[in-house]
């Protein structure tokens, strides 16, 4: 069976697709004809009739057929795509719904060349079969919502453009197939999972469709059908009783028959499953619900898999931990039961305002314009109080698996999961202030800040897309911050030495240093800069003092080009060695995937590497290669009894040069 | 790169063109191309053969150019730009030792001259005049509507301003009051003054060897300074026999051995034809591309073919196709002004778009332009291109695009 979806009122589209190939001929000539020195000038009326080609029905077969030759013509001389064994996988999703139409028809004509040299139906000087298909895979992989026909808000909005690049994925998956796919997908969803973020309703999605590809189109055995089942089954029949996903109403009966022994089973799968990948099954929900009302509730702890930590909190906290079950835990939450195991883990409720503070938080009722936030955000198969609660476990029992979605608020993310790492009763009393009051109240240098009074900042009225505890604070913590900004207009320097501290918390050093000047732009006493930050985060030359609370600290990111991206905000969690011997830094990127490339080999590692669940991490040098503002105590030495080798800061200055300083060196 | 016949003869481009410099880099004529100094390092890279040279005004120099050309072994300049126009007469004066064909090139340079020369020809023209300040351009504005009995209040009809040594629209005004004299600036003087001809506005390009015509094609002009097709209206070209001959005037009068010209022409509504102005060099708005897409031949190609001594009858019987006979169908085009005060982006108009007429655009993005207010002719946004078998049909589009919107 064709993917593809059967063409509509054929006759028609059939006229017009040849009348426009006709033209595209016509165009394709003029290319031809032209020496290398005169393409450019043909290249705008070839991409135009392509882009006028590729919405049609047959457009993308036809612009297929057509697509070696317009490589060979000229089409891509002169441009990146020029070089197609450089070209990266990741870039095509958002080139082919680009505004610009040109650029939309390149990104569909190098593809349909891909597809040509990847099914042999064409050779290139630069690019193998197995390259071309390896390419089409991840393109495919990434873009496998497309693929099942997934749409969302953001895609209904771009109508066609959204439509067209469907269509397109849609004939390559039909001529390369998705087996390959569904390794590259598995993989990717494995290193995601690994990051532990408290939103997963992305990878839910990609799980679901990777089921239904198993159950329609079926897939050799090996290493990728075990790894796509292992997500599959944790996602849709962790446990014996489950596996053969029998619906929900049918389980609960199979576990009112069974026996002590079959349902500690039962418990100790879901716990395994869903500490295996973070997710949790719709089971584990409906057995959890079970239990807590089961005599003695023996198998709670078990199907939450707790740890010793976890175990004595339970013995401690059972009656509010059984309140927190019966109110956060829904079938429109699941992953309140992941939250709730690894906030009892961590121990933090053995803080003693945390039980009363998580009781308030049950009683919560949200009020006015935080109420309508929530309800725009989430499902309303549960009230929006539920989803808070939920989302409180989540973000204080997963505090790195904060995420800023798309939304340029990393400062206000950074600060949701910095409190949630070592403040949480401070952050459930802005969440109680915000739910009830739908406001803020903060104080910067003794100055009272009221954030209803201020204007809306970066993220406008708040962002939808994020968990249920940034959706209530980030609009507020925004405005505060930018006023905070505000505040500090007329100083010298950098605001963030006087920001971070007054936002965050005490824990933040007041002293900060800062590699460039803020006027310029350009750098300014990097080397003190780089030596500074040794002196204070390096073991070596800090008299091996730990990091002890998550310190802010600005990144300057930059794309695997090694190109400036921007500013970022992220914070420092801890240094040191990793198996190998290497100094690392341990860092928390609010950004939701931290593994980046950043160019230049300065590749994020988000595993293998010593990380904790949500952690990102570097080499000391690498890191510091990209730092441009960090805080250090201000009654510290500023030198070390251990001098810093200065071939070590001279690497790390020619990394910095080599990236985003390479225009920024005074003159 | 295409091989070189060394039997035939070597020539010199005057003047930058990237389209022409790529069409006859394709031809079998050795060439190089003598632009200004900036071109050298694209050449160098390009391996485009490359003289350096600053066209300002005529000088003496032109003597040293020639004699440069001349020891390179080149047989005859071909001028690109209206500006290289002269240099390629007094070039051409050196190499094929006939001095007259530099005072030729200064008759097509200057308009009143060559107004005067075509009168002398007895070839019609309408009311001219010369202007060298805006007294000179209010009077004859005055005078042009006296003649035409209008009463003071009534408005007047207007009358056309060209500079003298500017190229197609460049520097063309219509003037009908004393606000658009004032309009004019300094550097547009001296200029030419004609009457206003009602009428049907079309342009001839011919391709000319040994003083006969060996291609002619009549260019249809929808609007001036917006849409052009070609081959014209049957309707038009049943006046081909009568253009033809006024053509053999213009090759009589300014006598032309070889080479091409662009003249322009009014067919009025008393069914006589006026003489506008002549170009020695490939006409603007890319109507050699035109050209190409309706017969197949390449124009800068033909330009080659009709300059080069070498040539044979042979070889130019074999260029050039039969007119409008051998045309694959009517090629037009449309340049595009954005018609709104602010603009933020290029939309196709949706029933341009979908017409089986409508080929493709070289339109820029607006994020590179500004809108500027139009006085004099100005310049386009670039060009939608439409290709079809019936002429009037595409007459008719090409006129319907100047209500409709690129810009939006």
């Amino acid at each position: 069976m064709s993917l593809t979806d059967a063409p509509t009122d054929q006759p028609q589209a059939s006229a017009q697709v040849q009348r426009l190939c006709d033209t595209l001929d016509v165009a394709t000539e003029r290319l031809e004809r032209a020496r290398p020195f005169a393409k450019a000038r043909y290249l705008g009326p070839v991409l135009d009739v392509v882009a006028r080609l590729l919405p049609i029905e047959g457009g993308v077969d036809a612009i297929c057929k057509r697509a070696v030759r317009l490589d060979q013509a000229g089409l891509f001389s002169g441009s990146d795509w020029d070089r197609p064994e450089s070209l990266m996988p990741q870039l095509v999703g958002t080139s082919l719904i680009s505004d610009d139409p040109s650029l939309r028809a390149l990104e569909a004509v190098n593809l349909a060349r891909f597809l040509a040299v990847a099914t042999e139906e064409a050779r290139h000087d630069n690019l193998h079969v197995d390259g071309a298909r390896h390419f089409l895979t991840q393109v495919l992989a990434l873009n496998l919502r497309d693929v099942f026909g997934h749409s969302d808000e953001a895609a209904r909005v771009m109508g066609e453009r959204y439509e067209t690049k469907r269509r397109l994925m849609l004939y390559i998956a039909d001529h390369i197939g998705l087996t390959d796919v569904l390794g590259v997908l598995v993989s990717e969803i494995w290193r995601l999972l690994e990051q532990r973020s408290v939103q997963v309703g992305v990878v839910k999605d990609m799980i679901a469709q990777i089921a239904i590809a198993l159950h329609e189109k079926g897939t050799e055995p090996g290493s990728t059908r075990l790894g796509a089942e292992r997500l599959v089954s944790a996602l849709f029949g962790p446990t014996a009783a489950s596996l053969d996903d029998p619906g929900v109403d049918v389980y609960l009966d199979r576990i009112a028959h069974a026996d002590e022994a079959g349902l500690s089973r039962e418990a100790m799968g879901f716990a395994r499953a869903m500490h295996d990948t973070g997710l949790v099954s719709d089971y584990h929900v409906a057995f959890l619900l079970w239990a807590v009302e089961y005599k003695d509730r023996p198998l709670i702890p078990e199907a939450l898999g707790l740890g010793s930590t976890g175990l004595d909190c339970w013995r401690h906290y059972r009656r509010l931990i059984e309140d927190l079950i019966r109110t956060a835990v829904t079938p429109a939450t699941p992953q309140a039961i992941y939250g709730m195991s690894t906030l009892l883990d961590r121990g933090v409720l053995h803080h003693a305002p945390m039980v009363p503070a998580l009781d308030r938080q049950i009683r919560l009722k949200l009020r006015g314009g935080a109420r309508e936030r929530l309800e725009l955000g989430f499902s309303p198969q549960a009230s929006p109080e539920t989803h808070l609660l939920a989302g409180v476990l989540q973000v204080i029992g997963q505090p790195l698996g904060v995420g800023q979605g798309a939304n340029p608020t990393c400062q206000s993310a950074r600060a949701i999961a910095m409190w949630a790492l070592n403040d949480p009763d401070f952050l459930l009393h802005l969440v109680t202030q915000a739910a009830e009051f739908d406001t803020l109240l903060m104080q910067f240098e003794g100055q009272p800040i009221n954030s209803a009074d201020l204007p809306a900042g970066l993220a406008g009225f708040g962002p939808v897309d994020a968990d249920p505890v940034s959706v209530l604070l980030v609009s507020h913590l925004d405005r505060i911050y930018a006023e905070m900004g505000r505040r500090c207009v007329g100083r010298a320097g950098d605001p963030h030495r006087w920001i971070n501290p007054e936002f965050h918390g005490w824990w933040v050093a007041r002293d900060c240093a800062v590699a460039v000047d803020v006027t310029t732009g350009d750098l300014a006493d990097y080397d003190n800069f780089l030596r500074r930050f040794f002196i204070t985060y390096h073991p070596e030359f800090n008299g091996n003092q730990p990091v002890t609370h998550p310190q802010p600290a600005g990144i300057a990111v930059t794309d695997p080009q090694c190109q400036f991206v921007g500013w970022h905000a992220i914070s420092i969690l801890r240094v040191g060695e990793d198996q190998s011997g290497d100094m690392r830094v341990y860092f928390y990127n609010p950004n939701n995937d931290s593994g980046q490339d950043w160019g230049g080999g300065v590749i994020v590692s988000t595993s293998g590497h010593g990380e904790r669940y949500g952690e990102g991490s570097l080499t000391f040098e690498q890191f510091l290669s990209r730092v441009y503002l960090f805080h250090d105590a201000p009654l510290r030495e500023k030198t070390s009894e251990t001098a810093v080798p200065e071939d070590a800061l001279a690497r790390v200055r020619a990394q910095a040069l080599d990236t985003w300083a390479s225009d920024r060196q005074p003159k | 790169m295409t091989e070189k016949n060394p039997e035939k003869g070597y020539v010199a481009i005057l003047g930058w063109s990237l389209n022409a410099i790529d069409a006859i880099d394709r031809f079998d004529r050795r060439y190089v191309v003598v632009a200004p100094p900036w071109a050298e390092d694209y050449c160098k890279q390009n391996d485009i053969p490359f003289v350096p040279w600053d066209f300002d005004r005529l000088n003496e120099r032109s003597h040293e150019l020639a004699h440069r050309l001349e020891d390179m072994g080149v047989d005859v300049a071909i001028p690109i730009f209206e500006e290289t126009v002269e240099w390629a007469g007094a070039i051409n004066a050196v190499l094929l030792k006939n001095p007259r064909l530099l005072g030729q090139a200064m008759l097509f340079r200057d308009k009143s001259l060559m107004k005067r020369r075509a009168q002398l020809g007895g070839i019609r023209v309408g009311v001219f005049e010369e202007a060298h300040d805006r007294g000179d351009v209010i009077r004859f504005l005055k005078r042009v509507n006296q003649t035409l009995l209008k009463l003071d209040g009534d408005p007047n009809d207007p009358i056309h301003f060209k500079a003298f040594d500017k190229s197609g629209t460049a520097g063309h005004r219509v003037i009908r009051t004393p606000e658009d004299v004032d309009n004019i600036p300094d550097d547009e003087f001296p200029a030419l003054l004609e009457s206003h001809l009602d009428g049907w506005e079309f342009a001839v390009e011919a391709w000319i060897k040994n003083g006969k015509i060996q291609f002619l094609n009549i260019s249809e002009y929808v609007t001036l300074g917006y849409s052009v097709f070609v081959p014209a209206t049957p309707e038009l070209e049943a006046h081909r026999e009568r253009i033809t001959e006024e053509i053999e005037k213009l090759i009589e009068t300014f006598d032309i051995e070889f080479g091409f010209i662009h003249p322009e022409y009014f067919l009025t509504s008393d069914n006589k034809l006026y003489f506008g102005e002549v170009a020695y060099r490939p006409p603007g708005f890319n109507a050699l591309e035109l050209i190409e897409r309706a017969y197949g031949f390449n124009g800068y190609q033909g330009l080659v073919v009709a300059f080069d001594p070498k040539t044979t009858q042979e070889e130019l019987d074999a260029f050039f196709p039969e007119p409008v006979k051998d045309a694959k169908g009517h090629a037009g085009c449309f340049g595009v002004y954005p018609r709104r005060r602010v603009v933020s982006r290029l939309e196709v108009p949706e029933e341009t778009a979908h017409h089986p007429y409508f080929e493709f655009h070289e339109l820029s993005d607006p994020r590179e332009q500004k809108v500027a207010k139009r006085s004099a002719f100005g310049t386009h946004w670039g060009l939608a291109y439409f290709f079809g078998d019936n002429p009037h049909q595409l007459r008719d589009l090409l006129k319907k695009q100047e209500d409709l919107d690129y810009y939006v």
